[in-house]
Parts: structure tokens; sequence; C-alpha cells
């Protein structure tokens, strides 16, 4: 067992390396630094400009540059945000925790309703409440999820200006009380803020998965070996939930580990549009100020997170598969 | 004994002739009602597109400086007259004024302004030119000045939505066509070339692969629209996205044929082949990559939904298609402006999504139909 982590992580070292190098090169090969905009301020001197330089390591090699960046982050340092002069782990810390609060909330909605929907689907496959859930996810995965949001925002000022009362609050994650609030209620003015953006989220990734959920039981449902099941004179019930469903969920448990990374970047668009602080957005100041060492300490996050993802994935399968033994 | 009464097929009063696997694949794709109906939609936005300056009332960017219509409602058509007589269709012209409870900034119709809705109008001061080719003015309908006529409302600066969307129309449509067109070669190339070769060159493209696929696809499309320089000709900027659209999008195809050259490689019928002397080009591209076509078919017309949705949401963040020009994404972004709740006093401000929607969803439908018409297993 241990040598098998030992393995895959032996691995991914070339992909790390070479996905923050890619990043990396990427941001050098933009045009300016963050110090333009610095330069052009009349009050800043050029010994502020050395002096930053120098703090920054931005006087060093690109290589150079880079080399430090590893070094650090290998030893835990994330490195400095120049735009706000923070250390970028206690920048991103927080968001990261409120975009994983979003995400990981809306997948177990996400499995705990899409699932029973594909299943439906496929055992009734061609009835009349398929070809309407059919129909209406269809429609939904053609919306782009930031236009969903925008509906979704509409639907709600209209409400409030129809009725006077907010059905759910439309942006941002606390009340303006929120300091004054017991634990308690922190807690479910969270929830209160959160449902918005989730729902968002849910109706479009809700149509994607309940339709590859359908396809994978009707591809499982065709097999011989259902068949053979059926013939044994087994319950429909027992041919359904044991033999096909079993198998069908696989590759999606499987899957859960690869959605460690989306906790972070999953989103995306929808925190914009509801102003949710969550990583997305820090993400965006970063590249309009060119913040060079949370860009690339964010996606080393997230490869971090991809690898411990792909360790979870590999380790799942080997317990709901049998035929699977890495150790 | 003749072979036709041998043949099934001719008994019914049918060629003696198999099908080719063209005919199969257009019969089966013509049952595919979804994909018939997506595929007819698309051909109306595209040759729309075509027309767009024509079918435009207004020019790309056109705005009027002393006459401000920032976020003008739509206009009304009217086909009645005030004494409820049917009259050719005209406009009021309207005046902006400030609601005394809200200070919400309005526009109120000026009733004693009347302008007729002109058709095949004449637009001197907006030429331009129907095809990139023929210099022309000639507009399908519009209204003269002081009026105007904003069917589908006016933005942030003032300028007609409807005419916008047209223009727009001509990016978000064919900006996913050009990167999955670029996309599909890269992967067909480096997947061919890895497949093929197999060793070493396998191995680099296939830690590529991966490692573009590692990176989180929203904030690599981010970190690379960087890249293109904030004062850069906005025409390059279109061609950026297009560029950056393909490279991130070419991992997927490539691991595919990837995985069918290289099970091709040891077929029979390659090496014969090469027995018989044929050369690697030859056998790449003469023996290897036809039996990938149905696949590109399908990648094709299923990745462009995925890159159209994808620069709506860099125009959306202000990170794509940049001014004068617009995109679908790009208009959307008005709707927010000024505080994201906003959207409630410019709802038309949404409308291009709903062209998004229409174009994804149609482009879906040709894909699947396109996907099932070549999977024998789906048959009918």
């Amino acid at each position: 067992m241990l040598g098998f982590i030992l393995r895959r992580f032996l691995n991914l070292i070339p992909v790390f390396i070479g996905a923050t190098m890619l990043t990396f090169l990427v941001i050098q090969a933009a045009p300016g630094n963050f110090l333009d905009e610095r330069k052009l301020d009349v009050r800043t001197t050029a010994a502020t400009i050395e002096r930053l330089e120098r703090q920054f390591g931005l006087d060093k090699s690109l290589p150079e540059q880079y080399i430090r960046w590893l070094g650090n982050f290998v030893t835990g340092n994330l490195g400095i945000s120049f735009d706000s002069n923070i250390a970028v782990w206690d920048l991103i810390a927080p968001k990261i925790a409120n975009s994983a609060m979003l995400v990981f909330g809306e997948l177990i909605l996400l499995y705990l309703i899409a699932v029973p929907i594909g299943i439906y689907g496929a055992i009734r496959q061609y009835s009349l409440g398929d070809k309407v859930i059919s129909l209406i996810s269809y429609f939904f995965i053609g919306f782009p999820s930031f236009f969903l949001a925008l509906l979704i925002i509409f639907a709600l000022v209209s409400f409030k200006l129809q009725t006077g009362t907010f059905l759910l609050p439309v942006g941002g994650m606390t009340s303006e009380n929120f300091d004054s609030l017991s634990f308690i209620g922190k807690f479910l003015d969270i929830l209160w803020h959160i449902m918005a953006p989730m729902l968002a989220l849910l109706i479009g990734d809700i149509a994607g998965l309940s339709r590859t959920f359908r396809a994978q039981m009707l591809e499982f449902l065709n097999q011989d070996f259902v068949r053979t099941a059926r013939a044994k004179g087994l319950a429909e019930r027992t041919v359904i939930y044991k033999h096909t469903l079993r198998n069908a969920l696989t590759p999606f448990i499987a899957g859960i580990g690869g959605l460690l990374p989306a906790i972070l970047s999953g989103a995306g668009f929808i925190e914009v549009v509801f102003n949710w602080p969550g990583l997305t957005p820090v993400f965006l100041e970063a590249i309009n100020s060119q913040d060079i060492y949370v860009l690339l300490s964010t996606t080393a996050v997230s490869l971090v997170l991809l690898v411990i993802g792909n360790l979870i994935s590999d380790f799942l399968l080997a317990v709901v598969d049998p035929r699977i033994r890495y150790f | 004994m003749s072979t036709s009464s041998l043949n099934p097929d001719a008994r019914e009063g049918m060629a003696p002739y198999a099908k080719s696997r063209t005919q199969v694949v257009w019969e089966q794709f013509r049952k595919h009602q979804l994909a018939l109906f997506g595929g007819m939609i698309l051909l109306a936005m595209y040759i729309g597109t075509i027309f767009s300056p024509f079918i435009s009332p207004y020019g790309l960017a056109e705005y009027s400086t002393s006459n401000i219509t920032r976020f003008h409602p739509p206009t009304r058509v009217h086909f009645f007259d005030e004494s409820g007589r049917l009259t050719a269709p005209f406009v009021y012209a309207t005046k902006q004024d400030l609601d005394p409870v809200t200070f919400a900034q309005t526009f109120i119709d000026q009733k004693d302004i009347k302008c007729p809705v002109q058709f095949m109008m004449p637009r001197p001061d907006q030429p331009y030119n129907l095809f990139f080719l023929i210099p022309t003015n000639i507009r399908l309908f519009g209204v003269s000045q002081p009026c105007n006529i904003f069917i589908m409302g006016a933005d942030l600066y003032g300028r007609d939505v409807f005419s916008r969307l047209w223009y727009g129309a001509a990016v978000s449509l064919t900006i996913g066509i050009f990167a999955v067109t670029l996309s599909t070669t890269l992967g067909l190339i480096f997947g061919g070339i890895a497949g093929y070769y197999g060793g070493w060159v396998d191995n680099v493209i296939m830690r590529l692969v991966e490692i573009i696929g590692a990176i989180p696809s929203l904030f690599l499309l981010l970190t690379l629209t960087s890249v293109l320089p904030q004062d850069l000709d906005p025409i390059l900027v279109f061609y950026g996205i297009i560029f950056l659209l393909g490279f991130i999008g070419w991992g997927g195809l490539a691991r595919t044929v990837r995985s069918q050259i290289s099970a091709l490689r040891e077929s029979d019928m390659v090496q014969a082949a090469t027995s018989l002397g044929a050369k690697e080009a030859r056998i790449i591209g003469i023996h290897m990559l036809p039996i990938t076509f149905s696949l590109l078919i399908v990648n094709l017309s299923l990745g462009i939904p995925s890159a159209i949705l994808a620069e709506s949401g860099l125009s959306f963040l202000g990170k794509g298609i940049r001014e004068p020009y617009s995109s679908w994404g790009s208009m959307i972004n008005q709707a927010q402006e000024g505080g994201f709740a906003s959207i409630i006093y410019r709802p038309w401000m949404l409308i291009p999504g709903f062209f998004i929607v229409l174009a994804v969803l149609c482009w879906q439908f040709l894909g699947d139909g396109l996907r099932d018409a070549f999977d024998p297993r789906k048959r009918q």
C-alpha cells in the first residue's frame, strides 16, 4: 500500500513541476509586471521600486525565481501577495474555505438528486417522465452558469419588488449584522446566503450528471449478466439495485477523488456573479494586478489537491471494485 | 437463378448493392428529429450572421453623443395610431427623464414626434461591406433622427442591443468553430504522432496532455488571457482567444486518437502496407487517420458548444472579446453594471444569454445526432 502511494507520488512530480512551470512561464510572458502600476505613481521613488524588486525577488533571473518559489512552496511557504502585502496562504485560505463550503455542499446535494433521476431515466427509458426530464436537462446543459445565476438573481429581485420580502439574499456570504450573531445564528446566516448560488450550481450540474448517469445505467442494463440475472428469476429490484447500479456507480465513486480540486475552482463564475467571497474572485484580481505568487501558489495548491484526489480515487476504486488490487 | 432473387433488398425493389457508409450515416441522421431541428436553427443563425450588418439598424459602435440613450429600454413599435386605426408601423421619439420617487433614469415617449419605420433604409453615414465585399449602406429597417428604434433596448453606452447582438453573433458563433478546428487538428497531429511512434515522443506528448489537464481549466484559461496585452488590437484579441481555447482543448482527443492509432499500428492491414513499402506519412494519412474520421466529426460538433460556452464566460468576465467588438458573453457583462442587483432595471441586457443557450443547445442536438448516426450500436 505504502509502496503504491509512493509510486503514485513519484509519477505525479513531473506533472506538478511541469504544470507550475507552465503557469509561471505564462505569467512571465504576460506584458509588464505588478510594479508597472506603482512606477506610474509619482509618489513612488526609484529607491522604493528597487527595494520592492529585491523584496519579491524580481531582480533575479527567471529560473532562479521559479526555483526560489518551488523551494519555498515545498517547505510550506506560499510566498507573499504583492497586492495586499500579506502571505499568500493567509490570503487564500479563508477563500478556499468559502469556496469549499459552497462546492462541498453542492456536491452532496448533487449526488443525492442526480443519481435517483439517472436511475429513473434508465429503468423507465422513453417513458413520458424520462422524456420530460431529458428535455429539461438538455435545456439546462446549454446554460452558461453565469447566465443561470443572473436569471436567478433577476427572479429573486423581482420577487422582492413585487412582494417586499427577500426570498433569498442575492449576494455576498453574510448579512451586515453577522458579527453580532451567535454561533448558530452565524451558521444559519451563511446557510441562508448559500442557497441562491448553490441553486445556480445545482441546476446546471444535475442536468449534466443525471444524463451521464442514465447513459451509464443503460450501458449495463443491456449487458449479458443483467439478462442472466433476470433469467435466473431474480427480483427486478435485485437486478437493478444490486447488479446494475453497483456497476454503474463504480466510475462515479472513483471520480469523487477527482472532484477535490473542483472544490477550489468549481464554483467559478457563480462566485463572481453572486459576489461570493471564494477563490475565483481572488484569482481574477490577482490576474489583473499580475500578482505572481498568488496565481502560482493557487494553481499549485489545486495540483496538490489533484494528487491527493487521485489517490483517494484509486483507493475508493479498490474498495468498490474487488477486481482491482494495488496492494 | 439470378443473383437479385437471392438478395432480400432486391426483392423489395431496392437497389441490389450495399449502401455506402455515408448513405447509412445520413439515413440514420435524418431519423434524429432533434438533430435536424438543431441543424436548421443553426443554419438560420449562421445565415443571419452573414447578413448581420444588413439586419442591424445601427452600426457596431454607433451611439449619439447629443441624444444620450444609456440603457434605453426597448422601443415600442406602434401599429395603431392615436385613433386606433391600423397604420404603417411607427415609433415615438423619446426623452430622458428622472423618476421623481426613485431618481431612476427613465425615458418617456414624446407623442408629438412620430417617425415611421422605414424598410430598406439607406444610411449614408454608416456604410458597410456586405459579405466583406460589397460596399453598401442599405439597412433592413430603421428610423430617422430624432427617433431611435432599439427593439431590444440599448446598452451602457446607448448602443443598440439588437444590432450588437448580430455583430456579436459573428464572434460568438464562429469562435467555437475555429477554436475546435484548431484543437482537433492539434489533437489529431499530437495523438497520431504519440500513437504511431510511441517511445519517448509518446511519453513527452502524453505528459504534456496531463500537465494541461491537471491545471483547473478556468484558472488556466484566465492566466493565459493575461498574455494578451491590454492595448492589443481587438481583432488580434479575437484570434488570440481562438488560439487559447484551441490550446487547452486538444488533450482529450489526442488521448483517444493515440490509443486508436497505437492499436491500429499492430493491425494486419498496416503491417501489409509496411511490407509493401508504403511510407510512414502514407500509412498514417491514408490507412490510419480515416478510421478516426467519425470520432473527429463527433468531437468537432460536441466541442463547439463547450467552446462557445468558454468564450462567453471569458468575455463575461471581461477577459475575452474587447470593445468595440461585441460577443454575447461580453454583452451580458453590462447587465450587472453598477451593483449586481441592477439587472432588474435593464432585463433586456440578458437577451444575448438566450442566444447563447439556443446556439449551444442546437450544436448539442446536432452533435448527439451525428454521434448516434456514426455509432453502429445505436442504429435503428
